[in-house]
C-alpha cells in the first residue's frame, strides 16, 4: 500500500498554516529569549552568542516549512518529502500497540514527571516540549493512519484535551514548585506573600467576559468546521466495529477489558466517586490548605495524580487513539486491519488450580441437586480466588498499618485508615489485575457465571 | 437623626449636645419666653437651594405651629406655606430632586449638619437677626456646608448661645399626594369580569397549566413509541439441508439476533443450533470471523469458538443457545423464547439443538 494515500493539497495546506502559527509563537519567544536568556559563552567558536540565536535559527526553519506548504502545488502532494520516516513509526507502533509496554511507558513517563518537575517546570524546557509534541503532531498529520484516527472529528477536541491536560499539570508542578523553594528558604508561599487580589468590577466581571466571548467563537467555529459524527439509526443487533463509548467513559470501557460488567460497570465507579467524596475526611494533613504544594502533600498528590493520569488520561487516549476494531490494539500509524489476530486466550484462576496443579476436572455442580449442595460445589471450585480476594481486602490493611502505613495508622485511626486503606487497594486493583491478565493470562479470580459473579 | 446626633455628640466637647443642626428653628422653639418672632421663616425666601433648606423651613414652620409667633410679613407666611406644600410650590423644586446631584447635596449638607453646626450658609448667614440668642455665631454658620467647625468654634457656640438640649424637631417631609385616581371598586363595572379573567396572574397560571398538560401528554406518548417492541419469538428458518456441516449463518442475525450454526466441535456431536447473537460480557453484539472461526465482540474484545464457548476476552460465559426444533413440516423452527446456558448444564437438553442424521 502506498504510504501517503491521500496527502493532498488541502492537507499539506493545512499543516502549513500550523507551522505558520508555531513560527509566530517562536518569534514571539525568541524575543523573549533574546532579552532574558543571556549568552553562550563559546559556541562553535563564537564567543558570545546570545542564547536565542538557537531559536532564531529553529524560527527561521519553521518560516521556511510554512512557505514550503503553503506554496505547494496540487501535483507536487505525493512527491512531498517531508514525512516521517519508516523507523520512527515502527518503533512507536511497537511502543503502544502492546498493553504492557503502553502501560509501563505511561508508569515511566509519570514517575519521570514527579522526579523531573523541578527541570520541566522551567519555561525553557516547558517551550521545548510543547514544540516537540506539535512537530510530532504535524510531522504525524502525513500519515494516512495516523490522519484517520487523529483527525476523526470527535477525536479532535480530546487532541486539544490533551494539550490542556498538559498545560494544567504543568501549571500545578510550576506552582508547587515554587512554593516548595519558598518554604525551603523560609519564605511565605507565593499565594500569601504577593496576594494580588483582583477587583470584581471592572477587572473579573471584563475578564470573564473576554473569555465568554472567546469561548463563544471558539464554539461556533468548532461547530461550523467539524461535522457532527453521527452515525446511521441504533440498531440492537449492529454494533459498530470498533464500538466506542463516549471519551470521558473509555477509562470505564478499558476496565470493563479486565473486568466483569458488575465490577467495572457499577462497582468500581462507584467506589471511584464515594472514594472522591471520601477524601477530606480521610485527608488529615493540615498542610497544603489553600496553596500549591508537593512536598507538603506528597502522598495526596501522587496518589492522586496516580489515579488521574495514566490510570484515567491514559486510559482515554488509550480507548480513543489506540484501540481498534475487535478492541484490539493497533499503534497510531497502523492500518486498522479488522483480521489482526490477537492471541487473548485467557483462563481463570479456578481452571490454572483444578486442571494443571491438581490435574482433574472441574467441580461441577449437578444440576439435580439440591441448591446448598449446587452451592457448596461452586464454592469449591471457586475456594482459591475467594480466600484470595478476601485476603486482599482483609489481610492487607492491618499488614500495611503496621508497615509502610504505620505513621498514617497511628494519626489517623481506625475508621478512617481502614476507610484509606480499602481505597487504595481498589485503586490497585485495576493495575493488579491487568498485570495478571498479561503475564498470566488469568481471566477472573472467581468466576461464578451462575451467580454473575467474577472478580 | 439618631445618626446626626450621634455625630453631633461626638463632635462636642461639652456633655451638653451641641447646638442642633437647624439653628434658626431654636428660636423658634424658646419663642413663648423670649417672645420674639421666629426668623426661620424668612430663610427660604430666598430660593432654597436643597433639600435640607426645606426641612429647616418646614420645622421652623412646626415650631412656630407649637407656639404662634407673628409672623413678620406676607412674604414670611407664604414661605411658610410654601414650606409647608413643598410639593407644589416655588420652593418644589428643590424638595423634588431633580438629579442624582440633588439628591448627593441634600445628602452632605445633611450629614454635615450632623456635623456640629453647618446649617447650610445661606440661611443662616443670610438671618442676622438670629444671631445674638441661640444661633451659632456667623464663623461656624457661615461655614460652607461640608466643612466642619473647629472644636473652638464649637465651645464658643456652646458658651455664648444657652445651647438648649432639645431634640431637633423632626422634619416634616413633604407628602406627595397620590394623583392616581383609586380603581373602580368590585362589581363597579361590566368589565370587572373581564379583569379578573384577563388578570396576568390568571393568564400566567393558565398558561402555566396548559404547558403543563401538553408536556405531561408528550410525555405521555413518548412512553409509547410507535415500534413493533417484540417480533414473534417463533420463527422458520428453512431445512436442516440449508445449512451445511461447519457453516455458520448469518443470515437471521440482522432480522432475528440469531446465528445458525452447524458443527460438530461440541462434545463431538453432529448438531445443528442457534446462538444468541447478545455478547455475555455486556450485551454488544459479536461478528463472526470466518477466517479465524471465532465470533469477536467490538466493544471490549471478547472471543468465542464456533460452538459458543468464550475464550478469550472478558466475557465470563459462554454465549447462551435458543430453543431449536424441527416442526411438524419439516422446517427448522427456532424458538427465542427458551434460552439454554452452558453453565448451567442446558445444553444437553434436547430443545437446544436438532441431531442430523
Amino acid at each position: 500500500m502506498e504510504a501517503h494515500p491521500d496527502l493532498t493539497r488541502g492537507v499539506v495546506q493545512g499543516l502549513g498554516w500550523l507551522y505558520l502559527v508555531m513560527f509566530a509563537m517562536n518569534f514571539v519567544w525568541t524575543v523573549r529569549s533574546f532579552r532574558r536568556d543571556g549568552e553562550f559563552e563559546s559556541l562553535l567558536g563564537f564567543k558570545h552568542l546570545p542564547k536565542a540565536f538557537v531559536w532564531a535559527i529553529y524560527t527561521g526553519t519553521l518560516m521556511i516549512f510554512a512557505a514550503v506548504h503553503l506554496t505547494l502545488r496540487t501535483s507536487d502532494a505525493s512527491a512531498f518529502v517531508l514525512k516521517l520516516p519508516e523507523w520512527f513509526k515502527l518503533s512507536v507502533d511497537w511502543l503502544i500497540a502492546d498493553p504492557v509496554k503502553y502501560f509501563a511507558a505511561s508508569i515511566v513517563l509519570f514517575v519521570l514527571m514527579l522526579v523531573l518537575r523541578r527541570w520541566w517546570t522551567k519555561p525553557t524546557p516547558a517551550w521545548i516540549l510543547l514544540n516537540l509534541s506539535l512537530l510530532f503532531l504535524g510531522f504525524s498529520m502525513t500519515d494516512y493512519d495516523f490522519r484517520q484516527i487523529v483527525g476523526k472529528p470527535d477525536n479532535v477536541p480530546i487532541v486539544g484535551m490533551l494539550f490542556l491536560t498538559g498545560f494544567f499539570t504543568w501549571l500545578y508542578f510550576r506552582q508547587a514548585v515554587e512554593n516548595d523553594d519558598r518554604a525551603a528558604a523560609g519564605r511565605p508561599v507565593k499565594e500569601k506573600e504577593l496576594s494580588q487580589q483582583v477587583l470584581v468590577w471592572p477587572d473579573l466581571v471584563y475578564t470573564e467576559l473576554v473569555c465568554m466571548v472567546l469561548l463563544t467563537a471558539l464554539l461556533v467555529v468548532w461547530g461550523v468546521a467539524l461535522q457532527a459524527p453521527l452515525e446511521e439509526p441504533g440498531s440492537s443487533v449492529k454494533t459498530p466495529n470498533p464500538s466506542k463509548a463516549p471519551w470521558y467513559f473509555l477509562g470505564l470501557q478499558e476496565m470493563l477489558v479486565y473486568y466483569d460488567p458488575w465490577m467495572a460497570g457499577v462497582v468500581l465507579p462507584l467506589i471511584i466517586i464515594a472514594g472522591l467524596m471520601a477524601i477530606p475526611y480521610i485527608d488529615f494533613n493540615q498542610k497544603g490548605n489553600g496553596y500549591y504544594c508537593y512536598n507538603d502533600r506528597k502522598f495526596a498528590v501522587v496518589t492522586f495524580l496516580f489515579g488521574f493520569l495514566p490510570l484515567w488520561v491514559a486510559m482515554i487516549i488509550l480507548g480513543t487513539f489506540i484501540r481498534g476494531p475487535n478492541w484490539n490494539m493497533f499503534g497510531v500509524y497502523e492500518y486498522w486491519d479488522v483480521h489482526k489476530l490477537e492471541v487473548l486466550n485467557n483462563v481463570n484462576l479456578s481452571d490454572w488450580f483444578w486442571l494443571d496443579i491438581m490435574d482433574r476436572s472441574l467441580p461441577k455442580p449437578d444440576a439435580t441437586a439440591s441448591l446448598l449442595a449446587q452451592t457448596g460445589t461452586i464454592l469449591t471450585r471457586e475456594w482459591l480466588g475467594i480466600v484470595l480476594t478476601l485476603a486482599y481486602l482483609i489481610v492487607l490493611p492491618p499488614l500495611m498499618a503496621v508497615t509502610v502505613f504505620r505513621n498514617y495508622y497511628v494519626r489517623m485511626g481506625f475508621v478512617r485508615y481502614i476507610v484509606l486503606a480499602n481505597l487504595l487497594l481498589f485503586m490497585a486493583a485495576l493495575p493488579l489485575k491487568m498485570v495478571l491478565r498479561w503475564v498470566f493470562h488469568l481471566k477472573y479470580i472467581v468466576a461464578i457465571p451462575e451467580w454473575f459473579f467474577n472478580i | 437623626m439618631a445618626r446626626k446626633q450621634k455625630a453631633g455628640g461626638a463632635e462636642s466637647t461639652s456633655p451638653e449636645p451641641a447646638p442642633p443642626a437647624d439653628a434658626p428653628a431654636e428660636p423658634a422653639a424658646e419663642a413663648a419666653t423670649a417672645a420674639q418672632p421666629p426668623v426661620a421663616p424668612v430663610a427660604p425666601a430666598d430660593k432654597p437651594k436643597s433639600t435640607s433648606d426645606i426641612l429647616a423651613a418646614a420645622r421652623a414652620q412646626k415650631a412656630g405651629g407649637a407656639a404662634p409667633a407673628a409672623p413678620k410679613s406676607t412674604t414670611d407666611i407664604l414661605a411658610a406655606a410654601r414650606a409647608q406644600k413643598a410639593g407644589a410650590g416655588p420652593a418644589a423644586p428643590a424638595a423634588k430632586p431633580g438629579s442624582t446631584a440633588d439628591i448627593l447635596a441634600a445628602a452632605r449638607a445633611q450629614k454635615a449638619a450632623g456635623g456640629g453646626a453647618a446649617q447650610p450658609g445661606t440661611s443662616s448667614a443670610s438671618s442676622p437677626a438670629a444671631a445674638k440668642k441661640a444661633a451659632p455665631p456667623p464663623e461656624i454658620a457661615g461655614l460652607p456646608a461640608g466643612s466642619k467647625p473647629s472644636v473652638e468654634a464649637m465651645l464658643k457656640a456652646v458658651r455664648t448661645g444657652d445651647a438648649a438640649a432639645t431634640e431637633p424637631p423632626k422634619p416634616k417631609l413633604p407628602v406627595k399626594a397620590s394623583a392616581a385616581p383609586k380603581p373602580p371598586a368590585k362589581g363597579e363595572s361590566r368589565r370587572s369580569f373581564l379583569d379578573t379573567v384577563l388578570s396576568p396572574f390568571v393568564i400566567g397560571f393558565t398558561a402555566l397549566a396548559a404547558w403543563g398538560a401538553i408536556g405531561s401528554l408528550a410525555a405521555a406518548r413518548f412512553m409509547m413509541p410507535n415500534t413493533v417492541l417484540e417480533l414473534p419469538s417463533r420463527f422458520k428458518i428453512g431445512s436442516a439441508s440449508d445449512y451445511p456441516l461447519g457453516m455458520v449463518s448469518e443470515k437471521y442475525k440482522a432480522s432475528r439476533g440469531i446465528w445458525v450454526v452447524h458443527t460438530d466441535t461440541y462434545d463431538g456431536r453432529n448438531i445443528i443450533y442457534a446462538l444468541s447473537t447478545v455478547c455475555t460480557h455486556l450485551g454488544c453484539t459479536p461478528n463472526w470471523l470466518d477466517a479465524e472461526q471465532k465470533f469477536k465482540c467490538p466493544c471490549h474484545g471478547s472471543g468465542f469458538y464456533v460452538n459458543g464457548i468464550n475464550f478469550e476476552g472478558p466475557a465470563p460465559r459462554p454465549l447462551e443457545r435458543v430453543g431449536l426444533r424441527v416442526s411438524e413440516d419439516g422446517q427448522l423452527e427456532v424458538d427465542k423464547s427458551l434460552k439454554f446456558q452452558e453453565e448451567l448444564g442446558q445444553w444437553t437438553d434436547e430443545k437446544s439443538f436438532v441431531q442430523v442424521s
